[in-house]
């Protein structure tokens, strides 16, 4: 199989890495600082979009000054014995095995932010506290609250989009080395296309010239659409703008996003973009029987049902929209998306303490948390001494606690003082 | 006074535990003789002790009317009060544990050795044995026949009639009664005693009312009373109860109401996806408030009628939160129309 480009042109040397000129210098003196001494931050988090050259200036790095770069994933950190083999916590081990020029490379830690538990950043942290080799972090956002004691003990460097020219220059460097014939026509609508991300422009030149000599204008035409985001917004609104069941059903051809996020994306999107209720009670009713066809067709394994799911949530959609709304109502994100990441925190806790109840109380979670914690919210919320007792008894963490008696713990004691004093004389 | 072990017999626990920890578990029946209102299912359990000779056994009945305590209360009498640490009897929840593989790998585990000084088999209670599958029930219907020797099935369940036949007859069947009004309010007047509360017949009303005869429920109501304050009257317990229950879908259908859809959309996910109730749990209580709503007669039927078509198509395996859209925005053009 013919090498991917994007690895055969990857910069062997540090000056091959394009743009972001500042940034790669902030690196390299925070190498330097390692070099010559204690550096002030033991790790590095370089952030930026995709496809700058965040990864490929570590390895160039590395290449060109001989360390070797070891590229570690979540699951590693928990094994404490071997990440320590890899971050050497003893000078003597690192003496002894002498590669001592070796960098930590921990790819797509904003990712991990939102798969892992906290355990595993926290084993992180504890590496970074202990480790005697740089160690480097990549991340696209690296303004997750999850990072943030992570954040504290790095040096932040930021990598931005790559301008047109700096991609045209490299594709045009990489058609040189293939022999390739390019049009500058070409050459300038892929960098348009990428965004500023290097290597999404070298995987598409790739994926046209791969077996030719010369590459046309023509030869453009077989790339779809780079961007889903956008991608998805332009199917949107010929979605809501159908006039007839076909040209609706056709804006899902060549999208590619899954069904399950396109009916996502509809279903949040109706409320804005249909605003007579009569007629978004249609809509919704649509898009309910929509879901049925597809809750049967996964059942019963009867795929065909697929095609009547798809107009019901495409076409049937944008006839009950009969009233447009005055202006244009731009779409927007799913609220179910973001709202399952606004409350991921809060649900892993009441998941949790519902598990903690059933397994103490004969029930299941499901009855644990419908039955017995908006019982125990009260009682946990009435005194401290309920509050502790149920946290010792049912083994729950002081954030445990805390979320069932709905405050901190000094503000029930407040509360219960109050209480006292004034309904109930009698208690004691 | 009893010290208690908690169920992993980690260690006893501390007085302040045991004068707080849930009542419904402080007070759940320890043995055959505290089990209220079961007569003729304790008198048969009874006779079973005294040959030793257990069959599976399958108690069925409403929630809260003490099948997982006559289970557990059956296990002590039979194997001593260890009967859980030394290894005699095992609980597993079939709505918690994923599929029957997981169910299947429990039992054999469990099955596969024979504690010293016991009766030569065990006893595993699978507990919401309702929920599962028929597909998961045929295939644990197996794994009784291949453990019957070595481990004997207690299965609770609500109804009866989701447990297939083939099961259903390899058990003895017990029924389990509802409790009347007057077994819980006396229940609750002895742990009142107990906890040396003062409580008063208005507020015992109150609490049977709320309790809709679950006596988990009333016990949680009671004890969620007692923290506010050791003297309970009837309006604590509406007080109480106003904390507890909130009101919640009543709010949800006040918005939709109201013509804010997208208010009531996120209350309604909030309930699922961080409350954890059930598209059927919020069904419930949407029909229950359904007939008070101020909205003409022939509206309301037709609400009730879309309802049942939502609540049917989750039985289908519809999407919950999509299904429970399309009745608020329903709802809510209808009374939108209702005020033109």
């Amino acid at each position: 199989m013919t090498q991917l480009w994007v690895e055969k042109y990857r910069p062997k040397r540090v000056a091959e890495v394009v743009g972001n000129k500042q940034s790669v210098q902030q690196f390299i003196s925070w190498m330097r600082s390692w070099e010559t001494g204690r550096p002030q931050k033991k790790a590095a988090l370089l952030y930026g979009p995709a496809g700058v050259g965040k990864t490929s200036l570590v390895l160039a790095y590395g290449n060109e000054h001989g360390y070797d770069v070891v590229e570690v994933n979540a699951s590693d950190w928990r094994d404490q014995e071997h990440m320590k083999s890899i971050v050497g916590s003893s000078s003597q081990q690192l003496t002894l095995q002498g590669t001592a020029k070796r960098i930590i490379l921990v790819d797509e830690v904003d990712g991990i932010a939102g798969r892992e538990d906290a355990g595993g950043l926290s084993a992180l942290r504890r590496i970074i506290d202990e480790t005697r080799v740089p160690i480097v972090m990549v991340a696209n956002n690296p303004w997750d609250q999850r990072l943030a004691t992570i954040r504290d003990r790095s040096l932040l460097i930021e990598f931005k989009r790559l301008s047109k020219t700096d991609i045209i220059s490299r594709l045009r460097e990489i058609c040189r080395r293939e022999g390739l014939e390019c049009d500058e026509q070409v050459l300038r609508a892929l960098a348009e296309r990428a965004e500023g991300d290097l290597r999404s422009a070298i995987n598409d030149l790739q994926a046209i010239a791969q077996g030719k000599k010369k590459v046309t204008v023509k030869d453009l035409e077989a790339l779809g659409s780079r961007n889903r985001v956008k991608q998805i917004f332009e199917a949107l609104r010929i979605i809501f703008n159908a006039k007839s069941l076909r040209s609706a059903r056709a804006a899902l051809e060549g999208l590619e996003v899954d069904l399950d996020t396109v009916y996502t994306w509809i279903l949040d999107n109706a409320p804005l973009q249909i605003q007579r209720l009569d007629e978004l009670a249609d809509a919704m009713e649509v898009l309910a029987r929509a879901d049925l066809y597809l809750a049967r067709m996964s059942r019963e394994q009867k795929w065909r049902l697929m095609r009547y799911a798809v107009p019901l949530m495409t076409g049937g959609v944008a006839l009950s929209r009969k009233t447009k709304p005055k202006g244009f109502v731009k779409f927007s994100f799913p609220d179910k998306i973001r709202f399952m990441q606004k409350t991921r925190e809060e649900r892993e806790l009441l998941q949790s303490i519902a598990r903690k109840v059933a397994a103490q109380l004969h029930l299941s979670s499901h009855k644990a948390m419908k039955y017995m914690v908006p019982f125990l919210r009260v009682i946990a919320s009435s005194s401290t001494r309920n509050a502790e007792a149920l946290a010792e008894y049912l083994s729950l963490s002081p954030k445990e606690v805390e979320y069932l008696a709905g405050k901190p713990l000094e503000a029930v004691a407040k509360a219960s003082r109050g209480r006292r004093g004034g309904r109930s004389p009698s208690r004691g | 006074m009893e010290r208690y072990v908690d169920s992993e017999g980690a260690g006893l626990l501390s007085a302040k535990v045991v004068a707080t920890l849930p009542w419904v578990e402080k007070y759940r029946p320890k043995s055959l003789d505290e089990i209220i209102n079961q007569e003729e299912v304790v008198a048969s359990l009874k006779n079973i002790l005294k040959t030793k000779a257990v069959p599976h056994m399958l108690f069925a009945g409403p929630p809260g009317v003490g099948k997982t305590a006559t289970a557990h209360a059956f296990a002590r009498d039979l194997f001593g009060p260890n009967y859980i640490e030394d290894g005699h009897f095992l609980e597993i929840n079939a709505s918690d544990e994923r599929g029957i593989q997981t169910i299947r790998e429990k039992v054999k585990m469990f099955a596969r050795q024979i504690p010293m000084g016991g009766l030569g088999f065990k006893i595993l209670l699978l507990d919401e044995s309702d929920q599962l599958t028929d597909d998961a029930q045929h295939a644990f219907r197996r794994v009784m026949e291949q453990y019957s020797t070595t481990c004997r099935f207690i299965l609770a369940a609500n109804y009866s009639n989701r447990i297939i036949e083939p099961i259903q007859s390899r058990c003895a069947f017990f029924r389990f009664k509802p409790l009347t009004k007057n077994h819980i309010i006396q229940h609750l007047k002895w742990i009142a005693g107990e906890e040396g509360l003062s409580i008063d017949d208005a507020a015992l009303e109150v609490i049977y009312d709320f309790s809709e005869g679950d006596m988990r429920r009333a016990i949680n109501i009671l004890q969620a009373s007692a923290a506010m304050s050791k003297k309970i009257d009837e309006k604590l317990v509406y007080q109480v109860m106003g904390y507890v229950s909130r009101g919640e879908v009543r709010q949800i259908l006040e918005k939709a109401i109201a013509g804010d859809f997208k208010g009531a959309r996120d209350d309604v996910r909030r309930l699922l996806y961080v409350q954890g109730l059930t598209g059927s749990d919020i069904i419930s209580a949407i029909y229950r408030e359904l007939f008070y709503l101020n909205l003409p007669e022939e509206e309301k039927l037709e609400l009730l009628d879309l309802l049942g078509e939502v609540d049917y198509r989750i039985s289908e395996g519809a999407t919950e939160e999509v299904q429970l859209m399309a009745f608020l925005a329903r709802l809510a053009a209808k009374a939108r129309r209702g005020k033109k």
